[in-house]
């Protein structure tokens, strides 16, 4: 297949086989099938490529890694492999689709694209908790991606909030630059997994865990965090923690957004609803990834979807074709 | 049109590999300043931003004004080059 491919844009079909709305890793995992089956593939990216795959600091649950892979490494490869069967990727953002029977219209930041077949793979962003100084301080001392963030606090106190994996494994990314982390858990048990539990153990010296703590209140300064109020509800009684700065994982809501016109049916939370070949409920609209409802929100779960609704996408095309 | 771009970044930041792809698709030369090999300029990227966040990035106009973009942010990002 041709490396040096031409270099298309969102404009080079009037009518597009298949669009895909994001590009993490259930959309390029799509797109690598689809394109291979000169089914032509546009994706649209308004964040990263890779999505959250990307901002993940290392990878050690992605079969055919042994050793692990840093989470923009494996982003990378996933881009590499879609570009290099002809997938075209668009940075820009999704903002309605709208069902013409045989073709769906897509209205983009780059402006209306026509589709046959669309794969909503827009995954999830980061829960805020909603407490005061949160969006005060947000970029400032109040961070949701240590990747992005951490070296900033090279030698520095944080506290991290949280109770799951991003939370476990985000705290254990930010001891390589902090020299304390306040570890605030609301419940009265990690929803981690056993290994990550087991490697945040490894940890103490620098991290240390509060169970059944909230977090009330991020307080600052002269515009930095200093501190944060928090409840400790097995006494009842009010603590505060020092710190310079305070990375928050409580969670990811979808980003469904733009499918606020209710035709594409979503569940009680946001989630896209669809049918076991990953078909929404609307024809020719297929959902794969973290934002289908049911999904197990890992990257190879991400990328089994994204290959299984380009293998339905392929024989909805051909029924089509056929004027099925 | 921007004089001079240049670019606050860390190792592990994938929206610092967003802007440079960004501006590289749009033709526009920048210079880089990554964070973890240069801890001394923190500071700096601070004081520009007021932000503890990467990427920042600061467009030095024809006029020698500076635009500051924090984060990846297309429609910032465009408006502050053209
Ligand atoms: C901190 C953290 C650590 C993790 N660690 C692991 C791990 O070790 N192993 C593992 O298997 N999983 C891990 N995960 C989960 C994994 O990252 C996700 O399951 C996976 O990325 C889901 O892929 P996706 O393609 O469905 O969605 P995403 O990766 O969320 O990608 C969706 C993309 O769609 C884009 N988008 C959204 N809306 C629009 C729109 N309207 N227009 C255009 N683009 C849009 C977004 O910008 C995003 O890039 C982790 C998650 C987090 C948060």
């Amino acid at each position: 297949m041709a490396d040096n491919k031409e270099v298309l844009d969102a404009t080079a079909h009037e009518v597009w086989d298949v669009v895909m709305v994001g590009a993490g890793p259930a959309a390029l995992s799509a797109a690598v099938y689809t394109t291979r089956e000169d089914i032509t593939t546009l994706l649209f990216e308004k964040g990263v490529i890779g999505g959250l795959a990307a901002i993940t600091d290392w990878v050690d649950n992605y079969p055919g890694f042994p050793k692990g892979i840093a989470g923009l490494d494996l982003a990378e490869n996933l881009r590499l492999q879609a570009e290099r069967f002809g997938a075209v990727i668009e940075l820009g953002e999704v903002l309605s689709i709208a069902d013409k029977g045989d073709h769906k219209e897509l209205d983009t930041t780059s402006g209306l694209i026509k589709a046959r077949t669309v794969l909503i793979a827009t995954g999830s962003d980061y829960k805020k908790i909603g407490v005061p100084g949160e969006e005060e301080y947000y970029a400032r001392g109040v961070h949701y991606c240590a990747t992005c963030d951490g070296a900033f606090y090279r030698d520095k106190r944080l506290v991290v909030v949280g109770g799951g994996n991003s939370a476990v494994q985000e705290a254990i990314f930010l001891t390589r630059f902090a020299s304390h982390i306040d570890l605030l858990v609301r419940g009265d048990s990690f929803r981690a997994s056993d290994v990550l539990v087991k490697e945040l153990d490894k940890h103490k010296d620098k991290i240390s865990v509060h169970m059944q703590h909230t977090t009330d209140e991020i307080v600052g300064k002269d515009n930095l965090v200093t501190h944060v109020v928090s409840t400790n509800k097995a006494i009842g009684e009010k603590v505060e923690f020092k710190t310079d700065g305070v990375f928050i994982f409580v969670g990811l809501s979808p980003n469904t957004a733009f499918l606020k016109d209710g035709k594409v049916e979503l569940d009680e939370i946001g989630l896209v609803k669809t049918n076991h070949e990953l078909e929404t409920t609307i024809k020719g609209i297929y959902a794969a990834g973290d934002v289908r409802s049911g999904a197990t929100m890992q990257i190879a779960s991400a990328t089994g979807e994204g290959a299984t609704a380009a293998l339905k996408i392929r024989e909805y095309i051909d029924d089509q074709n056929m004027g099925a | 049109m921007a004089k001079d771009i240049t670019i606050f970044t860390t190792n592990t930041c994938a929206y610092c590999v967003m802007v440079k792809k960004w501006l590289g698709a749009k033709g526009h030369n920048y210079q880089e300043v990554n964070l973890d090999q240069h801890p001394e300029r923190q500071k700096e990227a601070f004081e520009v931003s007021g932000q503890l966040a990467v990427p920042v990035t600061v467009i030095t106009k024809e006029d020698d004004s500076k635009e500051v973009v924090v984060g990846y942010n297309l429609a910032k990002l465009a408006s502050a080059v053209s």
